[in-house]
């Protein structure tokens, strides 16, 4: 009987002592549905390949929700999480995440506005503006200020009923240069400028729509010849047919972001596994199966994405220079003065 | 010689209270459980940070802000228009099912009862395709060459209230038909044989005999719309904001599940408010009625 215990205790723990020698177990958490699957196809999966490492998945539609469970009950099973960049900062500013260390991480490789110390933003989308074709058979506003003109371009304008993306394009729409908006918005008054803009654009507005469903419906129904939308729905629409063009001159990019939870089992090989997932070839790969942008700009280089794919995507050469990260923690340390100076502005 | 039956046939009366009030426990359990624990932990939520400690604040920051004020009057602005269409649309109605003979006011009922078997989605939906300024309506009205421009029937207060409506008539017109179709028929003949025209045996008879129908589904109508999301939400085009809307955007845009717990508190204030003028008016009523 005890021989038998000794054994059976000894081949448990060699066990357990083999078993990371032959493939360290990390869990990584994303959104699941066909997103996941292609992050999966084109990212991780080749990179825990590389690495050796066996990666488990788990799917969670509110990341952030999960992560925070996990860290105050102090259990933490996941390694590296899948947010939006919003998210991403709250959970930075929540002390949900452990810092990302960019020793192993390519920090160099991000466009500048795109850095982030917790959440490695890896994909992209605009706010974009589209319009009608046959309303504006002459093409749409060359930049945010003809978007604004009224007399130039008259039509019903539909605009997303909150302030995220918007106060920023209402600065550019006044000849704010891109690299400045956040500083403008950071200024005493910087936030009731960009508000007054968009009170006087007000009277044009049909719709302030609330789901990105919504807004491509207007647009296709031609409910409103001036959308402002996230370059994914107004590409839908031309995909169904409708007749409508959108262009990223003046985008918010908004981004996805990669962290490690705070006290996360294998810290060092998740840092690894970002930094393999986000290769330039593994970001161009995701393109194949959605029309995220890359981050990564070197993804770009070589002729990794082919030319009409890179149309549809908000961070392609050519869009960065007018365009604008949108700065997730500026948003988490003013969303909320901001917002309700918005819901104001509508009620008036 | 009576005194034992009459115990025999109190004990009796006894045990059938006893029986009922049992068979009507789990109903009361799930009452308890499906709205006086949850509202219990908002009442609770209303008065916490987010941390969880005690606070004030979120009333404070509600009280003082103009959204709040100004969704209160959307609120009472949309729910009072709802009724009044209602009323106006309904009592006839229902005096036109309640005159028809039992068949066919049935089958007319039924026409009535469809929409509340559709989903609510579907039929708001269906209006926004009604609506919409290519939209049937619309269409027609430029066909006909009675407007020049589309009418905006949608994404404002008119669309909003086209959508209410429609889905609280038949909630207004059960109860009131229900009421109308009780009065005793021999009643308006009376009135009839002394001498009253139809409209004003229904000022004076049929009318007041059926106010307690249409109390009741007017104050369903109202209070219901009270706290109305989906209809404001997809018709009101972001521009008419009730309280069940600022909620959600408290929720969504600031993850404060105290101040918007705040609003739901606001909210169950208006509507025991309505609900407790409306009774106390019935009461009057009622005593009016017996004393005159």
């Amino acid at each position: 009987m005890r021989p038998i215990l000794k054994t059976t205790t000894a081949l448990i723990a060699g066990a357990m002592i083999g078993l990371p020698a032959h493939a360290q177990s990390i869990t990584i958490t994303t959104a699941g549905g066909e997103y996941g699957a292609a992050m999966k196809e084109a990212m991780w999966g080749p990179a825990a390949a590389e690495l050796g490492l066996d990666v488990r998945e788990e799917t969670q539609s509110d990341g952030l929700a999960a992560i925070r469970m996990q860290v105050i009950s102090g259990s933490v099973t996941t390694d590296v999480v899948h947010l939006g960049s919003p998210e991403g900062a709250q959970a930075a500013e929540l002390g949900l995440l452990e810092p990302l260390d960019y020793s192993v991480i390519d920090g160099e490789a991000l466009p500048e506005g795109a850095h982030s110390d917790h959440c490695y933003p890896f994909d992209s989308y605009g706010t974009v503006m589209a319009w009608n074709t046959r309303t504006y058979p002459e093409g749409g506003p060359a930049n945010w200020g003809e978007f604004w003109d009224v007399e130039k371009f008259p039509g019903k304008r539909a605009l997303r009923a909150n302030a995220q993306d918007l106060i920023e394009i209402a600065l550019l729409s006044e000849g704010v240069a891109p690299a400045d908006v956040y500083t403008v918005l950071s200024e005493e008054g910087g936030i009731e400028r960009a508000i007054a803009r968009l009170a006087e654009l007000k009277p044009a507005v049909s719709v302030w729509w609330t789901s990105g469903a919504q807004s491509a419906q207007l647009l296709k129904d031609g409910e409103a010849d001036l959308v402002i939308t996230w370059n994914g729905r107004a590409q839908s629409v031309i995909d169904d047919g409708g007749g409508v063009d959108y262009s990223f001159k003046g985008s918010i990019i908004g981004t996805d972001c990669l962290g490690v939870p705070k006290g996360a089992p294998n810290i060092a090989a998740a840092m690894k596994l970002i930094a393999a997932m986000t290769t330039p070839e593994r970001e161009a790969r995701l393109t194949d199966y959605i029309a995220y942008g890359p981050v990564n700009t070197a993804a770009y280089e070589g002729g990794l994405i082919p030319g009409d794919r890179l149309k549809q995507l908000a961070t392609a050469p050519g869009n960065l220079d007018s365009s604008v990260f949108s700065r997730a923690d500026w948003w988490t340390a003013h969303g909320e003065e901001a917002q309700i100076a918005f819901d104001e502005m509508m009620n008036n | 010689m009576n005194t034992p039956r009459s115990a025999q046939l109190m004990r009796d009366a006894r045990y059938e209270r006893i029986f009922f009030l049992s068979m009507s426990l789990p109903a009361m359990v799930l009452v308890g459980i499906g709205a006086l624990i949850p509202a219990a932990w908002i009442i609770q939520q209303s008065f916490q940070t987010l941390g969880g400690d005690f606070t004030l604040e979120n009333y404070a920051k509600l009280l003082s802000s103009s959204l709040t004020w100004r969704a209160l009057f959307v609120t009472i602005e949309l729910s009072a228009a709802t009724l009044g269409i209602c009323i106006v649309l309904g009592i006839p109605l229902a005096f036109a099912l309640a005159s028809t003979p039992p068949r066919i006011a049935n089958r007319l009922m039924m026409l009535i009862l469809l929409p509340l078997w559709t989903s609510i989605l579907v039929r708001t939906y269906g209006w926004l395709v009604l609506l919409r300024s290519d939209g049937l309506v619309n269409k027609t009205l430029i066909g006909s060459g009675i407007v020049s421009e589309p009418l905006p029937l949608i994404y404002n207060f008119t669309g909003t209230l086209i959508g209410m409506v429609h889905y609280m008539l038949p909630l207004f017109v059960l109860p009131t038909y229900a009421a109308m179709r009780d009065i005793d028929a021999n009643a308006v003949r009376a009135a009839a044989s002394m001498g009253a025209s139809l409209w004003h045996s229904f000022w004076t008879v049929i009318l007041p005999l059926s106010m307690g129908g249409i109390v009741s589904g007017g104050t369903i109508v109202f209070i219901y719309t009270l706290g109305f999301f989906i209809t404001p939400a997809i018709l009101g085009g972001g521009k008419v904001a009730p309280i069940a809307i600022r909620m959600e955007r408290t929720l969504s845009t600031f993850q404060n599940w105290g101040a918007a717990s705040a609003l739901g508190v606001l909210l169950l204030v208006l509507v025991a408010i309505v609900a407790a003028t409306l009774f106390g008016a019935m009461r009057l009523l009622r005593r009016h009625r017996v004393g005159g």
